[in-house]
């Protein structure tokens, strides 16, 4: 079998939340960044850097009006009226300048490579339309003359990860949460079902939850510390009123994620506010030394995956689910999906339920998703779910099936 | 000096010369292929699994030079001509793509065998041209074809095409009867009804289950219950045949229960198992058990009937048949009756027999009347099995279940 790692091809993954970018066969990715841009309007600023318009700088992209930051150390240093843009909505590819930003970052920065000597491997959304995949191909093949390329379905690399051909993945990413079977390799479209239940929308959760208890997430840039006596430390505020209101909200979110993943775990049991109401509260110290008591929050967060309503009782939250009743349950949909498929092979995708995405490396998950499922599955059908160990690595572990498959056309 | 005298230990050098035998020997046993370290490893035990043999895997390295090229490729699963290279090495040969053959009709073909009522030309090629996209995979060519159409009306449309054309290619038809496509026709029905038993044990969810099992054992219990009820009313059946139910009684009483307190359940559990269902018999039959109850209902029913000169026979020659062991059984049940008595057998025994007699009380007394009985006579059959002539006693020893 020739492998993707014997023609050092290179994977792409651009996600809703971050973007994977690395060789193949290799166990992680080598560069993982956000996948949102900072812009600036170049028409409204008297900005200095127009004079650097023509410099070598790859990360920043002078396109007519934006001038586009990639990459965290970029976008961690604040600056005067620069937004923050995601380029992807809804799991689609909306602004295609923004995308080749990234590429650009990606491949040119952060792996330092010259895309014309290695055949490109990208990791498309099982929901993804044939006019994208038309736009990608083409950027790919003009403006990097890529050798060879190839579109694969995400669920379909995480199958392949995992070393089996037949298995249902589930994808919790940033964005939206995705259950999509696959078969013997190919994704069984009429039984793919998404939730825009992500990781996002549990940090959002989190932060609405603790301005609702009063306590304020200063960003990075809002405060400095100063060392009034040794080991002691005063925090001043800090003003810049040319601060975009979505460089303020992106910059709280990245640390109510952090807090996210530290504290919440997935609750045994469905959260109900009586029984979590006198549970001990876990410490969490805040860049600013504030010290910060969470405890219900903990669980009731990641409970959103399994019980979608209560993100109507997190006040500020009410609107963001537009049909809230509708959406289903993580094990829901897991059944719902397995029931659309073909009664033969229900069994062994019951057998091989793959976690994936950054959302499912929560505490607990994998145990509460198991013990959901057994209760709603069929008698005879042992139930297994399976997560891997690393969040980022999951879609990058694929060997030897990968470019087998790249000599045939994109299924 | 002064050590050895602290510890104890003996001055002589007795124990120094034992423990030099002592390795030699542990060296010698030890099996050729791994260090004695890694022996020693396991306890000095022979491993479960075969050892890989060192000199195999010394001899695979040492084996010619590996050398390492950059080389172009092509792939014969590709139509087109593209060129990728790679690192090949002069250990592994590259590995063929596997196709799977489809079969290739032409338009005349078509028209001449093929043409279906519920199949369009179109259709029929489209669904070509995705067997052979994705290799027969039904389930994912079901996924994507355009219009609605089950796996099993595409595999049948498939097999059914495949199967006309290779027989309408071949010479004679006698070429291609050993072909599997001719051979197992493609059943379409047998398919959708397999399909639908399997959606059915699928769509239990263990909830079902449970609750399944719960309905289960609560009518379990009311026909149980209702058993029970029915027994007492029929005690007075046995009249006539007293004698042999009795010592039925004391056998069962010596087998099974302590003597003294239990023998009025055990008749009343031997009339149950005298009022046991067919289903009951028809297993025991099956068993090859001789039921000596069954015997007993027999002459119970000739007995109650109209005494006849033909009935009293068969009545007599039942009882001939029980005679030999009602003897036996009579004489042995005297013994173990009164357990100081045993002759010829060490006290232990009786004792244990005992013993063991009432911790199965308590499960005996549990279980249902029919099961109880089922397990006697199962017993007894047995017993009559091992006629041992050396003691009769013998028959009566606790048996595991």
């Amino acid at each position: 079998m020739y492998g993707g790692d014997e023609v050092s091809a290179i994977v792409v993954d651009l996600g809703s939340h971050t973007c994977k970018a690395g060789y193949a066969g290799e166990d992680a990715p080598k560069a993982v960044f956000p996948s949102v841009v900072g812009s600036i309007d170049q028409m409204e600023v008297d900005d200095p850097d127009n004079s650097d318009k023509n410099s070598v700088s790859a990360d920043s992209k002078p396109k007519g009006k934006h001038k586009f930051y990639v990459g965290s150390q970029d976008l961690g240093f604040r600056r005067d009226h620069m937004e923050v843009l995601s380029p992807i909505k809804d799991g689609i590819v909306v602004d295609w300048d923004m995308v080749e930003s990234i590429w650009d970052h990606a491949l040119r920065k952060c792996l330092l490579i010259d895309p014309k000597e290695h055949p490109m491997l990208l990791a498309e959304s099982c929901s993804n339309t044939q006019h994208h995949r038309e736009k990608a191909a083409e950027i790919m093949f003009e403006k990097y003359q890529v050798p060879a390329l190839f579109l694969a379905k995400n669920a379909v690399l995480t199958s392949f990860a995992s070393g089996r051909a037949t298995s249902l993945v589930v994808d919790s990413g940033g964005g939206s949460t995705t259950v999509a079977p696959v078969h013997d390799g190919y994704v069984i479209q009429k039984a793919v079902s998404t939730s825009p239940i992500g990781g996002e929308l549990l940090t959002d959760c989190l932060l609405k939850s603790l301005e609702q208890k009063g306590i304020a997430i200063k960003p990075r840039y809002a405060f400095k510390r100063k060392e009034i006596r040794p080991g002691e430390f005063q925090t001043v505020d800090l003003d810049f009123p040319n601060t975009t209101e979505s460089y303020k909200l992106y910059s709280q979110r990245v640390i109510a994620s952090d807090i996210k993943e530290c504290v919440c775990r997935a609750p045994d049991t469905p959260y109900d506010e009586t029984s979590y109401s006198n549970i001990p509260m876990t410490p969490y110290e805040l860049p600013d030394g504030q010290t910060i008591e969470i405890g219900a929050d903990r669980f009731k967060i990641p409970d959103v995956l399994f019980n979608p309503s209560l993100v109507q009782t997190i006040p500020g939250m009410e609107s963001s689910l537009e049909t809230a009743s509708t959406i289903r349950g993580l094990p829901q949909m897991v059944i719902d999906s397995i029931n659309k498929c073909d009664v033969d092979i229900r069994r062994e995708l019951y057998s091989s339920i793959l976690l994936a995405g950054g959302t499912s490396s929560m505490q607990q998950l994998k145990e509460r998703l198991e013990k959901d499922l057994l209760e709603e599955s069929p008698q005879s059908a042992r139930v297994k779910v399976l997560a891997s160990g690393n969040a980022t690595e999951r879609r990058f572990r694929y060997e030897e099936h990968g470019a087998s498959y790249i000599q045939r056309k994109c299924p | 000096m002064d050590a050895k005298d602290i510890l104890g230990l003996p001055k002589h050098a007795l124990p120094v010369q034992e423990k030099k035998s002592k390795p030699p020997k542990e060296s010698q046993r030890k099996p050729d292929g791994i260090s004695r370290e890694v022996y020693a490893l396991t306890g000095g035990m022979v491993p479960l699994m075969p050892t890989i043999d060192v000199n195999q895997l010394k001899r695979k390295s040492q084996n010619d030079k590996i050398t390492w090229q950059w080389l172009p490729f092509t792939s014969s699963a590709r139509k087109d001509d593209l060129q990728l290279y790679h690192w090949l090495s002069n250990l592994f040969d590259a590995n063929a793509m596997q196709s799977v053959d489809v079969i290739k009709y032409t338009d005349e073909e078509y028209e001449k065998y093929l043409s279906d009522t519920a199949w369009t030309k179109e259709e029929t090629d489209q669904l070509f041209d995705m067997c052979e996209q994705f290799d027969l995979r039904f389930i994912v060519i079901a996924d994507r074809f355009p219009s609605t159409r089950t796996v099993e009306e595409l595999k049948h449309r498939y097999y059914s095409v495949s199967r006309t054309i290779l027989i309408a290619r071949a010479p004679s038809p006698s070429d291609v009867a050993g072909h599997p496509l001719v051979k197992d026709p493609y059943n379409e029905t047998q398919e959708k009804e397999r399909k639908r038993s399997l959606a059915l044990v699928l769509s239990h969810t263990k909830q079902q289950e449970r609750r399944d099992v719960e309905v289960l054992a609560e009518a379990k219990r009311i026909s149980v219950a209702r058993k029970t009820i029915k027994a007492p009313k029929e005690s007075e059946l046995p009249v006539i045949s007293d004698v042999p139910v009795g010592i039925d009684v004391d056998t069962f009483t010596a087998d099974t229960v302590s003597p003294s307190a239990n023998s009025q359940i055990t008749s009343s559990i031997v009339t149950n198992s005298v009022c046991e269902t067919a289903s009951v018999m028809a297993s025991l039959r099956m068993l090859h058990v001789y039921l000596r109850t069954y015997a007993l209902e027999q002459m119970v029913q000739a007995a109650s009937s109209s005494a006849g000169l033909r009935t009293i026979k068969r009545l007599e020659q039942t009882l001939q048949d029980l005679g030999f062991q009602h003897k036996e059984a009579e004489g042995s049940s005297y013994r173990d009756g009164s357990y100081s008595e045993t002759p010829g057998t060490p006290t232990k025994r009786p004792l244990r027999a005992a013993d063991l007699d009432r911790t199965f009380t308590p499960d005996s007394l549990t279980f249902g009347g029919e099961r109880f009985g089922k397990r006697d006579q199962k017993r007894k059959g047995h017993g009559r099995s091992s006629e041992a002539p050396s003691s009769p006693a013998q028959s009566k020893r606790p048996r595991k279940f």
